[in-house]
């Protein structure tokens, strides 16, 4: 039996009567970069909302460092290693930059290693630095995604969770940020990685998992699944769609 | 009736219309902070505060406490008693996407507190006289009552409290934080329960502050506090919902309001045109006039 870093197995999630999440089953080893992908409303997000306790699982067993999540709140999951940059940012807009740093190292983990990790985050973004005292809401977009991962690594997670990160960015700034995700993991950072650019996103993932309605329909090695032609007539097809 | 205007007068005008607004400013920060979190309206507020001035009202006739010196007991206590309303009413209730249990448990909470109040100290409208009472200063000829202008003095000294408290302390930026976003600031590991009570501790706490105020200067019985409740909310839709330091700035336009059109136009208009003007803002400054931000 290995030991997996996060393990997810037989996960059933209903949103009231709705059951969005079927049955699925999802290994992360220690210091990968894991790809979750799929379309719109396949419910890559339900999962990641459910490994962080934003909400709980009808059935099926969420183990992290073999230690189950199940039932417990966000707040206890962020302190266990499990940092979560939900879709959209989320950051506090009103805050400005260092506060919302700040809070990024709010769990009791983390808050005695706050001068170190602010030293890595500007390490890491300096344009970051030079922006300290200005409201989150002034950045331009990647500046707010940069500053939504900063924040999550303030918390020194062992996992790190991405809801779409490259979403509404500029092209120059979707290849800033997967680049970014490279140099995080060759950090040591495990990665669990939502995304639609399923494409750029297989490129990097170590193991990948395709996502359709709630169910697991295709993994594997990213390089793997790259080369597939079914993922590319899915990929080709979806980039039809948009058009 | 112009001629008798008198640059003076104005003068009073505005500085009684300021004297009161601060009132219904640190009023409304309490429900500004509680909004912020709880996403509800403390409705029981102005209740909670004629609570704090009957408390007041007890100790010096009673242990003939000053009103002053009392706040050393109103104002833990009301900070305990914030905690305690959380805890004991709201908690169950908060984690609901409903929020409007939470806003029925406040009206419940009004009732109660209004009815017990009823009970205890009669409808009787009391009030609390000391030497300083009646004393009042008149600088360049304008009547500044003592107690009035200590009451601003509580007033502002407690609404910079607050703000530092917001924007100086890490739990005060994580109920700022929270304020803004619930969701997001759970995954930053902070406890919803625990900015809950801190909001409400605090804005409670100011509701004891506000209660020494009241009693000190005003005469009061129970039925004031809902009428207080209201006075708050409209400085608090001036001031925009959410916005501590608008709150403080809602409660004295406000008090300006009331105060010029009571004079100018009559007493009897002054609170048609407070509510006219409160529809007014909601319709067309949802947000607030003065649109910054905490």
């Amino acid at each position: 039996m290995e030991n997996h870093l996060l393990e997810l197995k037989g996960v059933d999630i209903f949103y009231g009567d709705v059951q969005a999440v079927w049955d699925v089953s999802i290994s992360v080893d220690e210091g990968t970069i894991v790809g979750l992908l799929g379309a719109n409303g396949a419910g890559k997000t339900t999962l990641l909302k459910t490994i962080s306790g934003i909400i709980h699982a009808q059935s099926g067993e969420i183990l992290f460092s073999n230690r189950s999540l199940a039932h417990l709140r966000p707040q206890a999951v962020v302190d266990m290693g499990i940092s979560h940059v939900p879709e959209g940012r989320r950051l506090f807009s009103q805050l400005t930059v260092l506060e919302n740093l700040r809070l990024g190292s709010y769990p009791p983990r983390a808050r005695p290693l706050f001068e170190e990790s602010l030293e890595r985050a500007f390490t890491l973004f300096p344009v970051l630095e030079a922006r300290t005292g200005q409201k989150a809401g002034s950045l331009s977009g990647g500046e707010q995604q940069m500053l939504a991962i900063a924040r999550a690594l303030m918390a020194h997670p062992d996992l790190l969770m991405l809801d779409e990160p490259s979403l509404g960015l500029s092209p120059i700034f979707v290849r800033t940020i997967f680049e970014l995700i490279k140099t995080l993991n060759d950090q040591k950072v495990t990665i669990l990685l939502v995304e639609q650019n399923i494409h750029q996103a297989l490129k990097i993932s170590h193991q990948a998992y395709v996502l359709k309605t709630g169910k697991i329909v295709m993994n594997g090695p990213g390089d793997e699944l790259l080369a597939n032609p079914e993922v590319q007539m899915a990929y080709i097809g979806e980039r039809w769609r948009k058009k | 009736m112009l001629e008798y205007v008198t640059f003076e007068l104005v003068l009073q005008l505005l500085v009684n219309g300021i004297l009161f607004g601060t009132m219904y400013g640190i009023a409304a920060i309490g429900l500004s902070l509680v909004y912020g979190t709880m996403r509800i309206i403390f409705l029981a507020h102005g209740a909670i505060i004629v609570f704090f001035a009957y408390i007041c009202y007890w100790l010096f006739r009673l242990l003939g406490i000053d009103p002053y010196l009392s706040l050393i007991i109103v104002v833990p206590l009301s900070l305990l008693l914030g905690a305690g309303f959380y805890a004991g009413l709201f908690k169950e209730a908060a984690a609901l996407e409903d929020k409007n249990i939470s806003l029925l448990i406040a009206v419940g909470l009004m009732y109660l507190a209004e009815q017990l109040m009823l009970v205890v100290w009669t409808a009787n409208p009391r009030s609390i006289s000391t030497i300083y009472t009646d004393l009042v200063f008149r600088p360049f000829g304008i009547n500044i009552p003592f107690t009035r202008f200590i009451a601003l003095v509580m007033a502002i000294l407690s609404a910079f409290g607050v703000l530092f408290f917001l924007k100086k302390t890490l739990i005060g930026t994580a109920v700022r934080a929270a304020s803004e976003d619930m969701e997001s600031a759970t995954l930053m590991g902070i406890n919803p329960h625990w900015v809950n009570v801190v909001a409400f501790a605090v804005g409670i706490g100011l509701a004891g502050v506000a209660g020494v105020g009241l009693a000190t200067v005003y005469s009061f019985d129970p039925g004031y506090g809902f009428i207080f409740a209201i006075k708050a909310l409209i400085a608090l839709a001036f001031g925009g919902m959410g916005n501590v330091f608008g709150a403080l700035l809602g409660g004295i336009l406000l008090g300006l309001l009331e105060s010029l059109s009571s004079f100018f136009i009559g007493a009897g208009w002054a609170d048609a045109i407070t509510y006219g003007v409160f529809l007014l803002v909601l319709t067309f400054r949802p947000q607030g006039l003065f649109g910054g931000s905490t």
